[in-house]
């Protein structure tokens, strides 16, 4: 394609510098320590004993583990398909300039200014069992059987916690929104003539046309829901029972218990977990698109 | 697939071969002459009852010291940030200069290792004088003493004695038949016997209610059982009542700190635990609870009874270092901290109780005085739950006991999970 | 774009409309909600915030601002956030739309290799390398300054940038460059005066993202400073947190005094934004 001179081969080695540089001792050094760790019994001061793969091997045999690799999962769909899918809506709604749409724009992406903290905890007021404002709507209008302690039981538990971060679409809505705006109105303006309505216009026209942005939105999602931690952390801790307890929830705690060898391998299981999701989405989603495979 | 292989490949040989040329930096080299610095990472600061105190007690060392020791306080208000961070560069081998040490199982783990200030040697003198001999036992394992017994804290059932009143009940319960019995009274009048929690990250009322009814069931030396004996399974048994029949509030499953200190503060529970450092609170906050409040020893349940629960809350330590000025420094300081009048004057100001011997003022705080009346006329004082077990039990605790609560798990389930978790 | 409105005539076209507008309120309270609630709760006490979070607080409380603004050096830890923030997203970008034009336009061996390794970036859970992080920034000197941050955040967000410059980088299409090649721009002016102008939308999501991220970030700003003088904001607001108990409401009037510039900044930035989006859009 280019010619392969050796003045271009000089520039293309100086611009990856920067970035190889800083990835090394960001990533491949820590990462290789992480593994390294993973195959040993450490906690911190005393002298590691090496014992293989027999912290793998025991996270696949416990509860827990299963159990969080498992939520891990729901968090992958409700991100990568349910909060992906409200953003695009929002997105595909504003790009039409409704009224205010600008005002609205801004308001949506506000939460991810402000501390989580906060949010976290309005939400586990709202969710309260005695005082939440949930439970006090409910027997306001007389549905006090269908009252619950949210965060503390079985089966609302996980579920809580995931209505509360998917509803907060505003940063994937922003990207979405930014490509659909990029697309020329020509484009509608001929399919109106032909007759086509609001609906089709946004299937044939707008959704191809963004295949490739809703593609990464979904795959960065996704990152998102096997590195999910905060929300879970500040509400239930991986309550009640471990019920909601992810992979991240995991690592911190054996990090607190000084439990190197065992945190390093629950890192490492989140990174191929991570890779084999990738491979997943490419193989499936990504190949189609012609213009931008992005992973590829 | 080739590219991907092709670059898993490329990660592996790198990542694996890469940590073996990493170094970890070389410590700074400390002047013949010249100020020594200490840092001193705590969470004693900001909101934290003992702030004030220790930031004029600090002062005051550093202008006696001026130009030959300074210590500088470095502000880490959030605790389990501060865990982490203390945690994170103790495995650099990087401890900082004094720390706040938790003495609990998991941490002792450091002790075994050379990066603690070894206090064993100064302690054989005069200095140990100055502290309650049993801390400085639990303090040292391995017949050494690298950490410096400071904080300790004492945590009684409160109960709000306005409440109990309300309902014909005048003395605390003594056996737990008359605590049912108090409780069920109590629930006709519509409040609530008591609070509890599994949320948090110790699950820390109910944890200490656990304690309590151990205590009573095994004695002084009940946590020298193992978890497999059956006496926790029995002690389960009671901690599950509580949660059950409407004993606690609909949000004790879940809930932290602020649900169980909520409630009690305002008046829906008739009964707490906490310690001395929550008087400020609730003085501050709900004076009327604060007047109403009384402290006793748990119903007696097994064999024993009168006992309370003591701990260690917060130990000194220090970083380890050969430099024969920065030693001096450090004991310097330590002792400078755990003399008795500065001890006396952090708890007066505070709230707080501490390992050092010394007598508590005319004007100190009527609850705090309690609290001290409690200790000394307990029949025998054991250490909570979370002084005995590694931090994983601990953490499995809240987990196991939200099960039991909710029915999903046994008596019997509820100690295996946590004889799982070790 | 001109407004493309199907005239609300017809029973789908209404219940469109009214869907639409069903869907953009129920967001909108869901997002405005918290906001609302965290000034209000600004207003109480610690105790009427735990037991009756929803009711309008008996006294205002105004005596939490003033608790607020006693944390020492607020408008210190406010800067050096901006600082930390800024530079470390102007540094993320340069950094890796360098890098995302060499791989998106250049063949060279290893280039699929290398890209998969940084892309697999994204996977790794940043509290597992608080111990590697923690000894590096020691090994490089810089531990307890805003270059430890700075570094750190750019180095973070490598991959999730790269990701997203290089995925759009790949959409521009080649001829764009040929021409001028003819003309004798070399390297660096392609990158500079073509490839890069057009990226602004791409480096507008992904700086949006490296920002928010080094702005809301909390643990290894803790981990990697010690003197107050380079703290940062998210720092400043855990003050009000202590061992047994923490303020909620003064750490809530807290953040929102840092919120407000926050917000004023986002707004006036935010048509910048969109000027810059729009005006880079030339597919046609």
């Amino acid at each position: 394609m280019y010619v392969k001179s050796s003045k271009n081969a000089f520039w293309i080695v100086l611009f990856l510098i920067p970035l190889l540089i800083l990835f090394f001792f960001y990533f491949v050094y820590p990462l290789g320590f992480i593994f390294i760790t993973s195959t040993l019994k450490w906690n911190g001061v005393s002298k590691p004993e090496f014992v293989g793969l027999q912290h793998f091997i025991s996270n696949f045999q416990n509860k827990t583990f299963l159990l969080s690799v498992k939520n891990n999962f729901i968090w992958l769909f409700a991100n990568g398909f349910v909060q992906i899918g409200l953003a695009a809506l929002v997105a595909l709604i504003l790009a039409r300039r409704p009224r205010g749409w600008k005002f609205l724009r801004t308001v949506y992406f506000l939460p991810n200014v402000i501390s989580q903290v906060a949010i976290a905890m309005m939400w586990a007021a709202l969710y309260n069992a005695e005082y939440g404002a949930i439970n006090q709507l409910l027997t306001a209008i007389g549905l006090d059987n269908l009252t619950h302690n949210w965060l503390g039981e079985y089966a609302t538990a996980l579920p809580a916690i995931i209505v509360q971060q998917v509803f907060y679409i505003g940063y994937f809505m922003i990207i979405i929104l930014a490509s659909v705006m990029t697309i020329p109105d020509s484009l509608y303006e001929a399919a109106e003539i032909d007759g086509a309505n609001v609906w089709q216009q946004e299937w044939h026209i707008t959704i191809p046309m963004i295949k490739d942005i809703l593609v990464t939105a979904m795959t960065l999602a996704m990152a998102y829901g096997l590195r999910h931690f905060e929300a879970t952390f500040l509400l239930t801790n991986g309550g009640p029972a471990n019920r909601t307890s992810v992979l991240g929830i995991l690592l911190y705690k054996k990090l607190s218990a000084l439990k190197y060898g065992q945190a390093s391998s629950i890192s490492t299981t989140l990174v191929i977990l991570g890779l084999i999701m990738i491979v997943v989405i490419r193989s499936t989603i990504g190949r189609k698109s012609s213009a931008s495979d992005l992973t590829q | 697939m080739k590219s991907i292989v092709r670059g898993l490949a490329l990660l592996l040989i790198i990542a694996f071969a890469v940590p073996v040329f990493a170094n970890g930096g070389s410590d700074a080299v400390v002047e013949e002459t010249g100020e020594i610095v200490l840092s001193f990472p705590t969470f004693w600061v900001g909101q934290d009852s003992k702030s004030g105190p220790l930031a004029s007690l600090l002062e005051a060392f550093n202008n006696q010291h001026a130009g030959e020791i300074k210590v500088l306080l470095e502000p880490n208000p959030d605790t389990d940030g501060y865990r982490d961070k203390l945690n994170t560069q103790l495995s650099s081998g990087r401890a900082p200069d004094i720390f706040v040490f938790n003495p609990d199982p998991t941490s002792f783990q450091y002790y075994d290792s050379d990066i603690l200030f070894d206090f064993t040697d100064e302690l054989q003198g005069s200095w140990r004088d100055n502290f309650v001999e049993s801390y400085i036992l639990d303090s040292t394992k391995d017949g050494k003493t690298k950490s410096v017994p400071y904080e300790i804290g004492i945590t009684p059932i409160w109960y709000n004695s306005d409440l109990f009143a309300k309902v014909g009940v005048n003395t605390f319960p003594a056996t737990i038949e008359e605590f049912w019995a108090a409780a069920d009274k109590l629930k006709a009048a519509g409040i609530v016997p008591g609070s509890q929690m599994t949320g948090g990250s110790n699950a820390w009322t109910s944890m200490l209610w656990f304690s309590h009814i151990m205590g009573s069931l095994g004695g002084p030396d009940v946590w020298d059982k193992p978890l497999t004996d059956p006496v926790y399974v029995k002690g389960a048994e009671v901690l599950k009542k509580l949660f059950s029949d409407g004993n606690t509030t609909r949000d004790a499953v879940g809930g932290d700190a602020g649900v169980s200190g909520g409630h009690y503060m305002a008046g829906d529970t008739a009964t707490f635990i906490n310690g001395p450092w929550y008087i400020g609170r609730i003085r501050g906050d709900a004076p009327e609870v604060h007047a109403a409040t009384r402290l006793a020893a748990a119903p007696k349940i097994g064999e024993y009874s009168g006992h309370q629960i003591g701990f260690m809350l917060s130990n000194l330590a220090a970083g380890n270092t050969d430099d024969p000025r920065k030693r001096d420094a450090i004991i310097t300081f330590m002792k400078y901290m755990t003399e008795p009048d500065n001890v006396k004057m952090v708890s007066e100001s505070a709230g707080s109780l501490f390992a050092v011997k010394y007598e508590l003022g005319a004007d100190a705080d009527p609850l705090q005085r309690e609290f001290v009346r409690a200790a000394s006329e307990a029949s025998f004082v054991i250490g909570h739950f979370q002084s005995q077990v590694d931090v994983s039990v601990i953490q499995e605790f809240g987990q196991a006991l939200a099960a039991m609560a909710l029915g999903e798990a046994t008596p019997e389930e509820f100690v295996q999970m946590l004889i799982d978790a070790q | 774009m001109s407004i493309v409105r199907t005239n609300g005539r017809g029973t789908t076209q209404v219940l469109g409309n009214t869907a639409k507008w069903v869907v953009l309120i129920f967001f909108f309270t869901f997002t405005f909600i918290p906001l609302l609630w965290l000034l209000i709760s600004s207003f109480k006490t610690n105790l009427e915030l735990q037991l009756k979070p929803f009711a309008m607080p008996e006294i205002w409380q105004f005596a939490n601002y003033a608790n607020a603004m006693k944390i020492s050096g607020l408008p210190r830890l406010f800067l050096n956030s901006i600082i930390v923030s800024t530079v470390s997203t102007g540094l993320t970008m340069i950094v890796t739309s360098m890098a995302g034009f060499v791989f998106s336009r250049e063949r060279f061996p290893f280039r699929q290799g290398l890209l998969n390794l940084i892309l697999a970036g994204v996977l790794v859970p940043i509290i597992a390398l608080m111990a590697p992080y923690f000894r590096l920034t020691n090994s490089l000197g810089i531990y307890d300054s805003l270059w430890a941050l700075i570094f750190t955040y750019t180095a973070i967000n490598i991959p999730i940038s790269t990701f997203l410059l290089y995925g759009f980088m790949r959409t521009l299409p080649r001829e764009l460059e040929e021409a001028a090649i003819m003309d004798g721009t070399g390297f660096v002016g392609r990158y500079w005066r073509i490839i890069l102008p057009l990226t602004k939308p791409g480096m507008v999501t992904a700086g949006t993202f490296v920002f928010l991220f080094s702005w809301n970030e909390f643990i290894y700003a803790m981990l990697l400073t010690s003197r107050p003088a380079v703290r940062t904001l998210q720092l400043g607001i855990r003050f009000f947190t202590s061992q047994f108990f923490t303020d909620y409401t003064s750490m809530f009037a807290a953040i929102v005094l840092t919120m407000l510039p926050t917000i004023v900044i986002y707004i006036v930035l935010h048509e910048q934004i969109i000027k810059g989006m729009t005006s880079g859009a030339l597919k046609g």
